[in-house]
C-alpha cells in the first residue's frame, strides 16, 4: 500500500480522494459513525458549528449535518468540542525510541544525502505513538536528521494508528539545513543550493530543447542517452523545480530567509521555512511569496546570533502579517504538547481560530496532506475533547484516525497503574 | 583523581600525626594563629530594589502552605509580608486591585543552568560542566554565571523570584550550586541569595559513567559510580576528622598544625558538617535507594533528588527518609534512565506523608512556565484518581522548593514576616493562558507586564537592532526598486 501511495504523481485533492478512497474501503470496515451534538471546530471558513453532526464512512468525513442521520455507531458528543486531529511535524517519531540508545536511532546516517528515505525505518510500534495521541495528534510529518550533507533527506508523513501501513507518504518534502555553521561559512551552502537548482534547471531546458529537436535530427548516440538519464538526486531536485513537493529548510537569520525567498522566486519552488527566528523582520516578503513558516511558539530566547528577534508573540505577529504559520514542538517524545504550544500562542495574541489552523489546516496545506479540516472528503482524523483543547486541564475524550477509533492508553498509564495499586505482592505481579 | 587525593591525604595525615605528638610534648609553647577557612569568600552583595509599601487587594491568594484564601488582601511593608486578611489599609501604600487575579508566592526553580549555559549558547559561554574529573567538588557554579544571560529576564516574566544554578551532571560530584535572587545585576554576588546554604551537585547513572567510561577512566559502570562516591566520602571523612581534631586541640590550648587545605574536600566536609545541601541528579528508583544509604553510611543527608523520573516507584522510602524530589511533568525518552516516566510522578511522590515534591525546569524555556508545568501534573493526576487543588500544586514550585534549598524560613510562602516574594497572576496560574502581571522580590517590584519601566534588559540585547528598525531600513532600501516595478 505504501509503495502505491508513494507513486501517486499528483497531489491534487480530487485525485487523492478517488484513489485512496477506493483503497481504504478494502481496509477499513464499512461501518458508518456519526458524531452528533458536537461543537465542531472545522478549521475551514465555516468556523465553529454548534450542535453539529459529523458522519464518517470508509475513513473519510462523508457528511456534515445531513438531513437524516443513519449510522452504525452514533456518538453523542454532548456539546463537547470536536476538532480535526492535530498534526505534529519536525520530529523523529518512530525513528527514535530512546534518544541515547544508539540501536533505537534511525534518523541519521553519516552518508545520508538528499535521497535519504528514513520512512523505511519507521516503527509504528514505538511507545511514543500512543503517548503522543494524548495530545490529540493523529498525523505527523517525521523529519530525518540526515548526515553530513546539507540535504537531510525526505520528510515523510505518518498517521498515528500504529498500524504497519501508517506511513501515508514517504516523500512529503525535501529537508535542508542552512544557516550558521560551527565550521565554514553559510555562504558556501547557499551557493551550493543555488548552483544545484540552476544546473538542474539548465539541464531540464537543454533536454526539453533536445527532445524538441529530435524530430529533425537523427537518433542520438548511446552516450548522449546515458547523459540524459537523470541521477537519483537530480530526480529529486527536478521534483522541487516542478513544484511537486516543498523544500523544507531550517533557517533563522533574516538574510538566509531572504536568500531562500529569492531562490523560491527564481525557480518557482514551494518553500517552507523551519525555525525562522527572524521571520518577523521579513514577514511581508514571506506573506507575499506564500512561504509557510514552522516555529515553536515558546522560542523567545536569543539562542544564537541568528535568532535575536524571536518572541512569544512571533506566531501572532506573523499570522497578522499574512504568513501561514505552523506550530511545532521539537521534542520527539513530547509531540503531545503541541496543543499547549498553541495555547501559549493564544495567550500571546494569536486567535483561537488561527491557533487551531496552525496545528491542523496550515500543516496539511503546506505538506499536501488530506487531513486537518472537518469537511467532506477529508480523512476522518478527529478528536473529541473534554473541554478547551488548548488548555492544560482538558483531555482527549475520544479520537479517530482515518475513521477508526483509537485509544490514548500508553505504557505510562500501565506504569502509573502498577505503582498506585495496593498489593501485598511485589509490584511485578500487578499488570 | 580520587586516587591522587587519597595519596595526598595519607601524607597530610602523617604530618598531622607528627605535629600532634610534637605539640603534646610542648604544651607550654605559644599557639600559632588559628587557621580558619573562610566559608563565604564571595559574599552576597544583593540589595533589594526600591521597596514601597504595597497592598494587593481582593485577590485569590494561594499561600504556598496548602491554603487558598479568596477575596484576600496582602500587605507588603519593608520587604516583608506584613499582613494577610481582608480590608487591610496602610498609610502611603500603593494599592493594586487584585479582583479576578491570583496571588502566589514567588516561584522558585531548584534546578536551573541560567548563566552557566546562557543564551546565546556560544562555545565561549559553555561553562556549566567541568568535565575534567569525576569529582570536581572544588568548582563553584557562581564562578561561571554570566549575569547578563537574557534568560534571567525571561524567567522573571514567568514569576521566578529565586533559583538555584547548578553545575551539569557529567561528574559524580559536579561542584557547588548557588541560589540566586532573580534580580538584574552585573555581578553574580549582586544576585546571591543572602545566607542561603550552598548546594553540592552530584550525579547518578548514565552521564558520569558515559563521560568517563568513554575516556577509560573510572567510573565506567553504575557500580563504578558508587565506588567513586564512597571513595570521595571516605576521603572527606578523614579530612573532616583532621580539621575537627585540629580545632579541638587548638581549643585545648595546644598548638596543632592545621591540615593542608583541599578545596574538593572543603565542599564535601561542608556536606558532612550539615552546611551544604546535596542536590543529586538521579533518575532511577534503585539508584536513589542506594544514594539514600550512602548518605547514612557517611553520615550526611542525601538531600534532594533531581530529575527523579522513577521517584514514584519509591515514594514511600523517599518521604520516610525526608528527601525532596524535583521532577519534570513529562520529559522522558531522551535516555534509557528516562524511559519509565509517568505524568503523575510528582503527585504520587506528593501523596506520601512528610513528602517534599517539587516541579523543576532544568530549562531556560520551561523555567518561564513552571506554573504550567505544575498545572499539567495536577490535571493529569486528577484524571487518574487524585483530588489535587491549586493550593496543593503551588507548593511544588514554592514552599517545597524553598525547603530543598534551605531557605524556607524566609521565602516560599505568603506568611506574615516572610520575604515579600510575590507574583500577581492575571488569572488562575495553572491555565495555559495565565500571565504573571507583576512580580515582587523582597517587596520591590521587579517586573510589570504592562510597564516597560519594570522590564529589565540584558546588556547583550541592548542596542541590537529591533524588528521595527530593521523593517524601516528594508523599506527605505526597497522603495526605489518597488517604484521601478518588477
Amino acid at each position: 500500500m505504501r509503495l502505491f501511495k508513494q507513486t501517486l504523481p499528483v497531489r491534487a485533492l480530487t485525485l487523492v480522494l478517488t484513489l485512496s478512497g477506493a483503497f481504504t474501503s478494502t481496509l477499513v470496515n464499512a461501518q458508518t459513525t456519526a458524531i452528533t451534538n458536537a461543537t465542531v471546530y472545522t478549521a475551514t471558513d465555516k468556523g465553529i458549528l454548534t450542535n453539529a453532526t459529523v458522519v464518517i464512512e470508509n475513513g473519510k468525513i462523508t457528511a456534515i449535518n445531513p438531513p437524516t442521520i443513519s449510522a452504525d455507531i452514533i456518538v453523542d458528543a454532548k456539546g463537547k468540542i470536536l476538532t480535526p486531529g492535530f498534526i505534529g511535524s519536525m520530529n523523529q517519531l518512530g525513528l527514535v525510541e530512546v534518544g541515547a540508545v544508539s540501536r533505537t536511532r534511525d534518523a541519521s546516517d553519516k552518508k545520508a544525502d538528499i535521497t535519504f528515505d528514513a520512512s523505511l525505518a519507521f516503527n509504528p510500534q514505538s511507545t511514543v505513538i500512543p503517548y503522543s495521541r494524548k495530545g490529540g495528534i493523529t498525523r505527523n510529518v517525521v523529519t530525518p536528521r540526515g548526515g553530513e550533507s546539507m540535504f537531510k533527506g525526505h520528510a515523510f508523513a505518518v498517521n498515528l494508528s500504529a498500524s504497519f501501513n501508517s506511513v501515508t507518504d514517504s516523500e512529503t518534502a525535501v529537508l535542508l539545513d542552512l544557516g550558521s555553521k560551527s565550521k565554514g561559512s553559510r555562504a558556501y551552502e547557499l551557493q551550493m543550493l543555488s548552483h544545484k537548482l540552476e544546473d538542474a534547471a539548465k539541464k531540464l531546458t537543454k533536454l526539453k530543447n533536445k527532445s524538441e529537436d529530435k524530430g529533425t535530427k537523427k537518433k542520438s548516440e548511446d552516450e548522449d542517452k546515458k547523459d540524459d538519464e537523470p541521477k537519483r538526486d537530480e530526480i529529486i531536485i527536478n521534483s522541487l523545480l516542478a513544484g511537486e513537493k516543498p523544500l523544507l529548510v531550517y533557517a533563522d537569520r533574516a538574510t538566509d530567509l531572504l536568500a531562500l525567498i529569492d531562490l523560491k522566486k527564481q525557480f518557482n519552488l514551494k518553500l517552507i521555512i523551519v525555525g525562522a527566528a527572524d521571520a518577523e523582520l521579513v514577514s511581508e516578503q514571506l506573506a507575499k511569496e506564500n512561504v509557510s513558516v514552522i516555529l515553536n511558539a515558546l522560542r523567545n530566547l536569543p539562542g544564537s546570533f541568528d535568532s535575536l528577534h524571536t518572541s512569544l508573540s512571533s506566531a501572532a505577529n506573523l499570522t497578522a502579517a499574512g504568513v501561514k504559520v505552523i506550530l511545532s514542538v521539537n521534542d520527539t517524545h513530547n509531540i503531545y504538547q503541541l496543543r499547549f504550544n498553541a495555547g501559549n500562542a493564544i495567550a500571546n495574541g494569536l486567535s483561537k481560530k488561527d491557533a487551531l489552523a496552525s496545528i491542523t489546516a496550515n500543516v496539511a496545506d503546506s505538506f499536501a496532506l488530506n487531513t486537518g479540516r472537518i469537511a467532506i472528503g477529508y480523512d476522518a482524523d478527529l478528536v473529541l475533547w473534554s473541554a478547551d483543547p488548548f488548555e492544560l486541564s482538558s483531555k482527549v475524550d475520544k479520537m479517530w484516525i482515518i475513521g477508526e477509533q483509537v485509544s490514548t492508553q500508553s505504557r505510562q498509564d500501565a506504569l502509573r497503574h502498577r505503582y498506585t495499586t495496593n498489593s501485598e505482592m511485589p509490584r511485578a505481579y500487578t499488570k | 583523581m580520587i586516587k591522587v587525593n587519597t595519596g595526598k591525604f595519607t601524607l597530610s595525615l602523617l604530618t598531622i600525626a607528627l605535629s600532634l605528638s610534637l605539640s603534646a610534648c610542648l604544651q607550654s609553647e605559644m599557639q600559632d594563629a588559628k587557621v580558619t577557612i573562610n566559608k563565604n569568600p564571595y559574599p552576597s552583595t544583593y540589595q533589594a530594589l526600591p521597596q514601597q509599601t504595597t497592598i494587593i487587594k481582593n485577590a485569590t491568594v494561594l499561600t504556598g502552605t496548602g491554603q487558598r484564601l479568596d477575596n484576600t488582601d496582602v500587605l507588603m511593608v519593608d520587604g516583608k509580608v506584613k499582613q494577610i486578611g481582608t480590608v487591610i489599609t496602610a498609610e502611603n501604600a500603593i494599592e493594586i486591585d487584585g479582583s479576578g487575579k491570583w496571588l502566589t508566592p514567588g516561584i522558585i526553580d531548584v534546578h536551573s543552568h541560567l548563566g552557566v549555559y546562557p543564551s546565546p549558547s556560544v562555545e565561549s559561554h559553555s561553562d556549566g560542566n567541568e568535565m575534567t574529573s569525576p569529582n570536581t567538588s572544588d568548582v563553584w557554579a557562581e564562578h561561571s554565571v554570566w549575569p547578563q544571560d537574557p534568560g534571567f529576564q525571561a524567567a522573571r516574566a514567568g514569576g521566578i523570584t529565586t533559583l538555584q544554578i547548578l553545575p551539569g551532571s557529567a561528574n559524580l560530584f559536579g561542584g557547588r550550586g548557588v541560589t540566586l535572587r532573580n534580580v538584574p545585576s552585573h555581578t553574580t554576588q549582586g544576585m546571591k541569595f543572602p545566607e542561603a546554604p550552598y548546594g553540592l551537585k552530584m550525579a547518578c547513572g548514565e552521564n558520569p559513567k558515559r563521560v568517563y567510561g568513554s575516556k577509560d577512566i573510572a567510573p565506567a559502570t553504575r557500580m563504578g559510580n558508587v565506588a567513586g562516591y564512597r571513595s570521595a566520602w571516605a576521603d572527606a571523612t578523614e579530612y573532616k576528622r583532621a580539621w575537627d581534631k585540629y580545632e579541638a586541640d587548638y581549643a585545648l590550648g595546644k598548638n596543632p598544625k592545621a591540615p593542608s587545605r583541599n578545596l574538593t574536600n572543603d565542599t564535601l566536609k561542608g556536606v558532612l558538617d550539615g552546611e551544604i545541601l546535596i542536590h543529586n541528579h538521579c533518575y532511577k528508583a534503585e539508584e536513589m535507594a542506594v544514594m539514600v544509604d550512602i548518605g547514612k553510611e557517611f553520615n550526611y543527608h542525601s538531600g534532594t533528588f533531581h530529575h527523579g523520573i522513577e521517584a514514584y516507584k519509591i515514594a514511600d522510602l523517599l518521604a520516610a527518609n525526608g528527601n525532596c524530589v524535583a521532577m519534570w511533568p513529562d520529559w522522558w525518552g531522551f535516555k534509557m534512565e528516562a524511559f519509565d516516566m509517568v505524568q503523575e510522578n510528582v503527585a504520587i511522590v506528593d501523596a506520601m506523608k512528610n513528602s517534599c515534591a517539587i516541579v523543576h525546569s532544568d530549562s531556560s524555556t520551561t523555567i518561564q512556565r513552571l506554573n504550567q508545568e505544575a498545572g499539567k501534573v495536577m490535571y493529569r493526576a486528577n484524571e487518574n484518581g487524585f483530588a489535587l487543588k491549586e493550593q496543593d500544586a503551588i507548593r511544588w514550585i514554592t514552599l517545597n522548593a524553598a525547603k530543598a534549598l534551605g531557605i524556607d524560613s524566609r521565602t516560599g510562602s505568603l506568611e506574615v514576616g516572610k520575604n515579600a516574594d510575590v507574583v500577581l497572576w492575571n488569572q488562575n496560574p495553572f491555565s495555559v493562558y495565565a500571565h504573571a502581571e507583576q512580580v515582587f522580590i523582597d517587596g520591590a517590584k521587579v517586573y510589570d507586564r504592562f510597564d516597560e519601566k519594570y522590564q529589565a534588559k540584558s546588556d547583550f540585547m541592548l542596542g541590537q537592532p529591533t524588528i521595527e528598525q530593521s523593517k524601516e531600513k528594508q523599506l527605505k532600501h526597497s522603495m526605489p526598486t518597488t517604484e521601478q516595478g518588477e
